[in-house]
């Protein structure tokens, strides 16, 4: 083959790509192992150029559907597409894709160019073309300088940015991550999860599966996320939304804290998309539309919602007898009990501090509120 | 940190350095010096002479290290090669076969080497493959002898070896022969280094079944040492001793400051 | 029902990639399998094709197999537990009280399991054999005719070359096994007021068993298959089923009655192996 033909070639399959579509749908897809059943028929899809964050602890089946989507391992049964083609029965090396995974597996005996550059050297690339590849991909992470180094002369965080950038050289249609930051310490995490944001800024079309087991990772950067628990899927839905109406307790508590206590549904405003229902004594307006009369819920309010002063739209009012308070800082917990539940509240301001075993009134406004099942996937 | 008093110490570490001296130490050292010695009567050897080492240069001796060097070459490098190929191969199946085709291939280290021997003159001095009288069923018999033990050692060190590297490859488009060229094979250079190294030793150590095989001509070094020790000439045995323990030596030490370092970590 | 159907094609897809352990595979069983079904063909067939099964019981009923049977069992036990004894003793002073320089001690050793064995029983014919050494400084020493020392001849010098040879064998997973005792712990019982040897009888050796059978069967199964010591050594009444072997098809040519005993010897190294491989996965999990 000659230059302008093997160039020629590279452009026309990452063309091809582009063509193609890269969003990727589960279609019922569920994966034995041994013969037991790790993840359960899943059938979401992720649009063409969004990032979509798929939590769980550890077991949920979330690395195992990402290894579905890059072909390590085979579906018992269901059909996974990428840009509308099936690629369940093709290998991992003819579906398009990248990967960056948790402890960034660069090859330690090829310099960090050579690293960079192994997709394309792979595919049979032209040799300008590669050479042009890993000059901007090294660019784009910031890690031009390092090119003639070793994987072990660098830093974790910079290794990693070296994965990305051997990922993005291939010009991947979908792009895997397999928790990429879990190695790296709390400071340097943060930046790293700013720093794909910018990526995925400057690559709009490129689609992303995210799998972490942070919710702040997820809500940071996800378009969409998925919460997966046992083999099953959770919720799922777009990162704020989800994090303001989570549909169930565990979805609710993946995502941050948040208060969770019983209710029985009194009566539904079909139109306004709230609903009444009544918490012990009291009773409660929160959003939510689909709760049947009678039925019992568990009332959601994030701890940062509930505040000690009234305002015209906090239009809930609740009493709770103050158990702990705890400052710290910036922020001031209250720990306060209500019937047989606890209330956890964070307060920014503070004048005048209450004291333990104060009959306290929090208010809540009823778009901050709403009700969900105790558990259930969608 | 389990003794702690002085005295207690000193008689501990008194204890090993005698156990060692008298075990480890002392026959290393008595070859050597034997090697160089004219005439050992008394508690002394007497006389340093190079006699034996000039001898071991030339005739006889001198083609024992040839044909050692060449047989453990022959047979080290196909035991490379099988013992690899069977690994990688073991490696890719996960049916409930693997474990039992893996025991197979170490089955070889458990058979008595003399039995090896004896198998290999019988079943191939017969047609349809002639090999008895030559050359060949020496390599043959090395080979089968140390295949298991380069098999093992790759094995392990593909057990070591973390799936992420060979994964990451294949997303990125490495098809499977480019992948085992470019990532699997260099990751593990060090194991499969570390195996050729071993097989090269026990080959050069090899008496059981050469003894049962050899044809005249085919001498290796041990089978020489035990025809000069076997007619008294213990001297000269001692010194092909030694040019065996340091071709041995040298070999191993040599293979482990190769400059392939690249095992990845797990 | 249907998952069941859509699973069945792709499994047999999957399993495609098995079919690379063919060659390998196909070496062995030219080079190795083979000739050991010979071994059991030629001990029951005779020089004229015929079945004979007299020929190799007349020879497994012998006096000279017997006795090596004996032989090789009671010369392996002995080494073995004089292997497990000495790569006890130098384990523990190498893990648990540690001279300078016992990591380099430990390498040393290591390298012999690289040396050839019968290295070590010319080394004792220097040091004890009828004109060695020993015999030397103690004929000279004490005036006496006769050198004293004679046991380099007997079944005692085969264990005690078999003994150096093989003690790395039972070193090296012990020191592996003592570097996972948790320091602490010994610090602790230490403090507690535990003597040294209760400590090592009571927390050390208890996580040491595993690496001790595993070692100790592996040295078993090493010393019963041990050639070049006891051809070396060339005792007369030391005669072990590899040396029997050996002397039966090379010096008397009687190749039926070697294949026999082959049989023997490899159904007997078989089982050790596999007593190893039990004692190794325990090691493992």
């Amino acid at each position: 083959m000659t230059v302008s033909a093997a160039l020629r070639g590279a452009e026309v399959s990452a063309a091809a790509n582009a063509a193609a579509g890269s969003e990727v749908a589960f279609d019922k897809v569920s994966v034995a192992y041994r013969g037991s059943v790790v993840l359960k028929p899943l059938t979401m899809s992720v649009a063409a150029g969004e990032i979509l964050a798929m939590i769980g602890p550890s077991g949920s089946g979330k690395t195992t559907a990402l290894r579905a989507v890059a072909g390590f391992v085979r579906p018992a049964a269901g059909r996974i597409l990428i840009g509308g083609t099936d690629v369940t029965n093709l290998p991992p090396y003819e579906r398009g894709l990248a990967m960056v995974v948790q402890n960034y597996a660069l090859f330690p005996h090829m310099r960090v160019s050579e690293n960079v550059a192994f997709g394309l050297n792979a595919r049979g690339a032209a040799r300008d073309l590669i050479a042009q590849r890993v000059e901007d991909s090294l660019r784009i992470v910031g890690m031009s300088k390092f090119a003639s180094r070793f994987p072990r002369e660098l830093s974790g965080g910079q290794q990693q940015r070296v994965a990305i950038a051997r990922a993005l050289a291939v010009r991947p249609r979908v792009l895997l991550l397999d928790e990429p930051l879990s190695a790296l310490d709390a400071q340097i995490r943060r930046s790293m999860v700013e720093e794909i944001a910018r990526l995925h800024a400057d690559l709009p079309d490129l689609t992303i599966l995210y799998v972490t087991h942070d919710q702040s990772e997820a809500l940071t950067l996800a378009d969409r996320i998925a919460i997966l628990k046992d083999g099953e899927l959770s919720a799922i839905g777009a990162a704020g939304e989800l994090y303001r109406r989570p549909p169930n307790r565990f979805a609710a508590e993946f995502l941050g804290r948040a208060n969770l206590l019983p209710v029985v549904v009194e009566r539904v405003a079909q139109q306004s998309g709230f609903v009444e229902a009544r918490l012990g004594e009291t009773r409660v307006v929160a959003s939510g539309a689909d709760h049947p009369a009678g039925a019992e819920r568990l009332l959601c309010v994030r701890p940062q919602n509930l505040t000690l002063t009234c305002e015209a739209e906090r239009s809930n009012r609740i009493e709770a007898v103050l158990r702990e308070i705890h400052w710290q800082g910036e922020l001031t917990h209250l720990v306060a009990e209500i019937g047989e539940s606890i209330l956890r509240v964070v307060a920014t301001r503070l004048p005048n501090p209450p004291a333990r075993g104060d009959k306290l009134e929090f208010f809540f406004s009823p778009s901050d509120a709403n009700l969900i099942v105790e558990d259930g996937s969608v | 940190m389990l003794v702690w008093s002085l005295s207690g110490r000193a008689l501990v570490w008194s204890f090993a350095a005698i156990l060692l001296g008298i075990v480890f130490v002392a026959p290393l050292a008595v070859i050597i010096c034997a090697s160089f010695s004219e005439q050992w009567n008394g508690i002394l050897p007497t006389g340093f002479t190079l006699e034996h080492y000039r001898d071991a240069m030339n005739g006889a001796a001198r083609d024992a290290v040839y044909a050692s060097l060449v047989t453990g070459l022959v047979a080290s490098l196909l035991a490379l090669v099988t013992g690899a190929w069977a690994a990688l191969a073991l490696r890719a199946r996960v049916d409930q076969w693997a474990g039992a085709l893996g025991l197979l291939f170490f089955i070889p280290s458990a058979v008595p080497s003399v039995s090896v021997g004896l198998g290999l003159l019988v079943a191939f001095s017969q047609k349809p493959l002639l090999l008895n009288g030559t050359t060949a069923i020496v390599f043959v018999a090395h080979y089968v002898l140390i295949s298991a033990f380069a098999f093992g050692n790759i094995s392990a060190g593909l057990s070591r070896l973390a799936p992420d590297y060979e994964e990451v490859a294949s997303c990125l488009g490495a098809r499977p022969a480019y992948r085992l060229m470019h990532v699997t094979l260099p990751l593990v250079a060090p194991y499969l280094v570390a195996a050729f190294g071993l097989s090269f030793a026990l080959s050069m150590g090899e008496l059981g079944a050469t003894v049962m095989v050899y044809p005249p001509g085919w001498v290796t070094m041990p089978v020489a040492i035990f025809g000069l020790t076997d007619r008294g000439d213990i001297f000269s045995g001692a010194a092909l001793t030694m040019i065996l323990v340091v071709v041995t030596l040298a070999l191993l030490i040599g293979l482990e400051r190769a400059p392939i370092r690249s095992a990845a970590p797990r | 029902m249907s998952d069941a159907v859509a699973l069945a094609p792709r499994a047999a897809r999957l399993n495609l990639g098995g079919w690379w352990v063919a060659p390998p595979l196909a070496v062995l069983a030219l080079l190795f399998l083979y000739p050991l079904i010979l071994i059991g063909r030629a001990a029951l067939i005779d020089d004229s094709g015929a079945l004979n099964l007299a020929a190799a019981w007349g020879v497994l009923n012998s006096r000279a197999f017997l006795n090596a049977l004996i032989n090789t069992a009671e010369i392996a036990l002995a080494s073995t537990i004089g292997c497990v004894i000495l790569g006890l003793t130098l384990g523990l002073i190498l893990a648990f009280a540690p001279f300078p320089g016992a990591g380099l001690v430990a390498q040393v050793i290591d390298t012999f399991i690289a040396l050839p064995t019968f290295l070590v029983t010319l080394a004792f014919t220097f040091l004890y054999g009828s004109a060695g050494i020993l015999n030397g400084a103690l004929t000279s020493g004490l005036g006496l005719d006769h050198p004293p020392v004679d046991f380099l001849y007997s079944a005692w010098g085969v264990i005690l070359a078999e003994v150096t040879v093989y003690t790395p064998f039972v070193l090296r997973p012990l020191l592996a096994a003592f570097s996972l005792v948790d320091r602490s712990q010994i610090e602790v019982a230490s403090l507690l007021g535990a003597r040294p040897l209760r400590i090592v009888r009571q927390v050390i050796l208890p996580a040491a068993l595993p690496a001790i059978v595993a070692g100790g069967s592996l040295c078993l199964l090493l010393t019963v298959n041990e050639f070049g010591i006891v051809l070396f050594i060339g005792a007369k009444g030391v005669i072990t089923l590899p040396l029997l072997i050996y002397s039966k098809a090379i010096q008397e040519s009687d190749y039926q009655g070697a294949c026999a005993i082959a049989i023997v010897n490899v159904a007997l190294s078989l089982a050790l192996f596999s007593l190893y491989r039990a004692a190794a996965r325990r090691l493992g999990g």
